[in-house]
């Protein structure tokens, strides 16, 4: 490895022997990578079950309180471009995997702060870069033969894994309730047909405030967040219900084009409130004629979707109003009524209609939702009614209930799970020092110390569950020296035990995306060797 | 008396020799500036916009960087306008162009410093350029004929030029990608039809090539969402309401019945047109407008598959790979030409749902969907398989191979030295100059992979003095190997295009003796 080894002087110049400015370059390495550090530092407490929360106030002055990687990042509004990257980075993990994103800003964080050693070393970044990739190419193998495979009929397997995700979290003391209930609604959308698709959007999560996360329920059916309309006393309960989806308005005509209508004496008026009457009761009489008994109206911007008279005779027709559904909740709603949506009062038909069993209104806390339940030929999709005593923890609880859902999703995408509590990783950086031996020159020396850089997810954790990292992490090490894959830091006991035991595990996606995405990002900072200001 | 005023106001006029000084100064900052993004081991640049939003872009295509510079300097201009010509004519060797016009002028600097007439330098220039051209096409390789060979050059084509790019890990996958993709357009150079979806998620390895459109909408609600045998009418109307385009027009009534009866009107306006639509005999209808609810339905009921809000770019290339024409009036059905496919079905990529046309009319079309982490992967990815896109269909045409690794500059170097012996009086300063340039080129690849440039150099020389030799840098081991073994390869359009626009950049740059730079045009003048 002779040439490389020249590597170790600063570049030599050019054969012109121009004047080539090599300082500002490892100037502006050198600062993206501590940006990227400090960016990085600042989730690090974040890390693991023990892990504190961030408090953020927006710049509008509302306050949010997470433990979750990516929403800290995103809304830390960092300006440094490597320091972006790194809050991409922590993006596409999020939607990659859906959980980890702390994990893996940790985890860049410390391969950057080992390439500034490189570096100094006068490594040259491309030499420092090809070994990185080497090195997730082989961690992602290394985790691989880790891993166990699971079923999708194993529930409860699924469910220790959701549990690992949500122990970190705000609402770790709810995780017996939110795991089975993140496991149960992700399991009831998968469609046999493509059982390795999952599509999050199947699965609707409907915030109220009130009660406490204990009550978050799983609904079977559909829950709106809206009251039903009282404008006249129309029923607020409804069984048998055959439910319409309506995308036109009950209200006056309007036209597209500009119109007015000429009123030349007051007896006119009389008539024109006549005929507007008569309008409304013919398109209401239609309805009813179908034998709908229950209306979902679409919000509509041009126009009243209903008025107070039209609101008036569909109460006295005995039919159920939910107005302003969003346009784009549309097609989960008919999706899972299984039915059609109807845009014009002429093509109101029975057979556009879906039916359930009952249609009510419920209050939760201080407001009301409407749930449909019991829903013939329900769509694939679910509904979970989360509720919380604040909104901090209402927010809190749902991000981290999206974080379970992803959980349960790479599961059904890649059925395999590995342990958690820092095993991988300590696992990972004895494997990688074992294989930095049998390699040679520079590669040796760069693969060593990225494998001593992942121990920094044990040593985080310890330092953030108030262990003495540095005795768990020897430990840990002699541990697995010792042949005990699975050995990680339990945290609640405070000591290192089998930790697959201990039923802390997390899905195989999670691991091999949080370290080969990381060292992607850190690939490409450390490719970077100017900042040019354009247009 | 001499002239007391000659410019207006804040106009200046620099001369002689600190003209070219500020343009030698200009070209070449930018020359480096772009220096250390050549070759397999070339780094990136991050461009950060003081626009709106301040987006960040890592990219290590120097077309990209140099498009998007500010840049005051006349001379420096130049040089991004060649780097520009390069990518439209052959997409590639954007860099290589702007280092060479560079080292060029770096050279030409000196000499002008040792009393060498700029003209004199130009000639020997000319010369150089040409016998270099020469001497490349004395050892061009071409296997247009034998169909296998050819595929498997433009395969190392597609990977020498991918691995200076974010791809080179995969670039064996997107090599074939490419190859594919130019491989269906049959010799065209229209890479129109080869459309390029981004997709974030998933891995790079991810991305795929598909035979067919897809098109990145959704499929209105309560309509198939498969169809075999799919006539396409592609159209661009208003499917939410015909309005009078009059200003001021208004209807007056005087009862509120014949509103409702305005709005019936309307209403049966667009069932006339949703039938007229339908009488085309179609089963599925793309719109570039919105589609409201009211004619979604009857589309729906009628069980034509229609697709609102497509964009501009999608409808023109639907039209143009399915056959069809886009429609704006529907009342002669038998003069708008339709377009077919074999089957429309949804697909899922990712998190997302598309629509995917296959078994199109026009055969060459496809799509490449590019999977990665983010945005910023996507886009550098978009960026490099789009160099590699053009090269090949470049090559698919013009069919002669070089090898690559600094091979070329060397062949040319040694050719263009051999020259400078023979020619005598001073322009055979300037020809010995160029050579010097050329190699300046392998001298950048080995500097940006860490390697001892001078040394590889002076090995790389002594092999070239055997005759046919095939050596050039291998960067991944940091040695001299032989390049024909190793399978880099680069199209020798491309280093044509390089070598002659490099050298008239600077030959334009040389002569220039004088710059008069305008005064800024005013505000108040307009007042």
């Amino acid at each position: 490895m002779a040439p490389s080894m020249a590597a170790a002087q600063p570049l030599p110049s050019s054969k012109t022997e121009s004047y080539v400015d090599n300082k500002r370059k490892d100037d502006i390495r050198t600062a993206n990578i501590k940006a990227a550090r400090s960016v990085a530092d600042a989730v690090r407490t974040s890390l693991g079950p023990k892990g504190m929360d961030k408090m953020i106030s927006t710049a509008t002055g509302d306050v949010i309180i997470t433990n979750d990687g990516a929403t800290i990042l995103n809304k830390m509004e960092v300006l440094q471009p490597a320091a972006k990257m790194l809050v991409e980075l922590s993006k596409s993990q999020d939607v990659v995997a859906g959980d980890g994103t702390t994990t893996v800003v940790v985890i860049a964080g410390a391969f950057l702060k080992q390439c500034q050693t490189l570096l100094h070393s006068g490594i040259h970044p491309t030499v420092v870069s090809d070994s990185l990739n080497k090195v997730a190419v082989k961690a992602v193998e290394v985790v691989t033969a880790m891993a166990v495979p699971v079923e999708l009929s194993d529930r409860v397997s699924l469910v220790k894994s959701a549990s690992t995700s949500l122990n970190s979290k705000v609402v770790s003391q709810y995780s017996s309730l939110l795991a089975p209930l993140a496991v149960d609604s992700v399991l009831s959308v998968v469609d046999p047909a493509k059982p390795d698709l999952v599509d999050l959007k199947d699965v609707r999560i409907v915030k109220k405030l009130g009660g406490t996360v204990d009550d978050t329920e799983l609904v079977k059916g559909l829950v709106f967040d809206k009251k039903v309309s009282h404008a006249a006393g129309g029923p607020a309960r409804v069984e048998n219900a055959k439910i319409a989806v309506i995308q036109f308005q009950i209200s006056p005509p309007k036209t597209d084009i500009e119109q007015s209508i000429v009123v030349s004496d007051y007896t006119q008026m009389d008539r024109i409130l006549k005929e507007e009457r008569s309008y409304i009761l013919s398109m209401i009489k239609k309805i009813k004629a179908t034998g709908c008994n229950v209306l979902l109206i679409q919000k509509s911007i041009l126009r009243d979707a209903v008025t107070d008279l039209s609101l008036h005779y569909l109460a006295k027709a005995k039919i159920l109003v939910v107005k302003d559904v969003e346009r784009d909740d549309i097609e989960f709603v008919t999706k899972t009524l299984n039915c059609l949506p109807i845009a014009n009062i002429e093509h109101f038909r029975a057979e556009k209609l879906g039916y359930a069993d009952v249609v009510e209104e419920v209050s939760v806390g201080d407001g009301k939702v409407v749930k449909i339940t019991g829903i013939k030929d329900m769509g694939r999709t679910t509904t979970v009614l989360v509720r919380g005593s604040n909104q901090l923890v209402l927010d809190e609880a749902e991000r981290s209930l999206h974080d379970a859902l992803c959980v349960v999703r790479c599961l059904v995408n890649k059925k395999f799970l590995i342990a958690g509590g820092g095993a991988p990783e300590i696992e990972l950086s004895r494997q990688l020092s074992a294989w930095s031996k049998v390699l040679h020159g520079m590669e040796s020396f760069c693969v060593k110390s990225f494998a001593e850089a992942l121990e920094v997810v044990p040593y985080t954790l310890a330092e953030n569950a108030g262990l003495n990292p540095i005795t768990i992490v020897t430990e840990l090490r002699n541990r697995h020296a010792q042949g005990e894959i699975n050995a990680g830091i339990n945290v609640r006991k405070g000591q290192i035990t089998n930790i697959l035991e201990e039923n802390v595990v997390q899905p195989l996606l999670v691991s091999t995306s949080a370290i080969t995405l990381a060292a992607e990002c850190v690939r490409m900072i450390l490719k970077i060797d100017d900042i040019v200001t354009v247009r | 008396m001499a002239v007391e005023k000659l410019f207006k106001d804040e106009a200046t006029e620099e001369k002689g020799e600190r003209a070219r000084m500020a343009s030698f100064v200009g070209a070449m900052a930018i020359a480096d500036l772009v220096k250390t993004t050549l070759g397999p081991k070339g780094m990136d640049k991050i461009l950060q916009s003081t626009g709106r939003g301040h987006s960040v872009t890592v990219t290590n295509d120097g077309a990209t960087i140099l498009k998007s510079l500010h840049i005051d300097n006349p001379a420096a201009k130049v040089l991004i306008d060649i780097s520009k010509v390069q990518d439209d004519e052959v997409g590639d060797g954007t860099t290589s162009v702007v280092v060479l016009a560079g080292e060029l002028l770096r050279e030409a600097e000196k000499l002008v410093g040792s009393k060498i007439h700029p003209m004199t330098i130009i000639s020997g220039f000319r010369m150089a350029a040409d016998c270099a051209r020469k001497a490349l096409l004395d050892r061009v390789n071409d296997n247009k004929d034998d169909a296998e060979k050819f595929r498997l050059d433009l395969m190392r084509i597609a990977k020498t030029t991918l691995s200076s790019k974010i791809l080179s890990q995969d670039k064996e996958h997107f090599a074939k990608l490419a190859v594919d993709a130019v491989m269906r357009l049959k010799g065209s150079t229209n890479l129109e039809s080869i459309q390029i979806i981004k997709k974030a998620g998933g891995s790079l390895k991810d991305s795929f090539l598909d035979e067919g459109f897809i098109l990145d909408k959704k499929i209105g609600l309560g309509q198939p969402k498969r169809i075999e045998n799919a006539n396409i009418l592609v159209a661009n109307t208003a499917m939410d309401t015909d309005k009078v385009k009059i200003y001021g027009a208004r209807v007056r009534v005087d009862s509120m019945a014949k509103v409702a009866q305005i709005e019936g009107a309307e209403k049966e306006k667009m069932r006339e047109k949703v039938q007229k639509i339908i009488g085309h005999g179609i089963n599925c209808f793309v719109n570039r407008q919105l589609i409201y609810n009211f004619p979604e339905e009857l589309f729906a009921d009628a069980g034509i598959l229609a697709i609102e809000h497509a964009d501009f770019e999608g409808i023109e290339r639907l039209a143009l790979v399915t056959g069809g024409e886009i429609a704006s009036t529907f009342d002669n059905p038998e003069s708008v030409k339709l377009g077919h496919c074999k089957l429309i079905e949804e697909i899922m990529i990712g998190e997302d749902k598309l629509i995917h046309f296959s078994g199109v009319e026009m055969g060459q079309a496809c799509t490449i969907v590019l999977r990665g982490a983010s945005f910023h992967v996507l886009d550098e990815a978009e960026r490099s398989l789009h160099d590699a896109l053009c090269v090949l269909s470049q090559t698919v045409n013009d069919s002669r191979v070089l090898l690559g690794g600094g091979w070329p500059e060397m062949v040319m170097a040694k050719a263009v030295d051999e020259l400078a012996r023979k020619t005598p009086g001073k322009k055979s300063h300037a020809i010995e100059a160029f050579s010097r340039a050329l190699i300046a080129i392998p001298t950048t690849i080995a500097d940006n992979a860490g390697l001892d440039s001078a040394e590889l150099v002076a090995q790389l020389r002594a092999e070239h003095h055997k005759e046919d030799s095939n050596a050039g840098i291998d960067v991944i081991t940091g040695t001299v190997g032989d390049m024909s073994e190793l399978g880099i390869s680069e199209a020798f359009k491309v280093k044509q295009a390089v070598l002659l626009s490099a050298t008239e950049a600077a030959e334009m740059i040389l002569r220039v003796d004088e710059i008069i730079t305008c005064a800024p045009r005013r505000r108040e003048d307009r007042m």
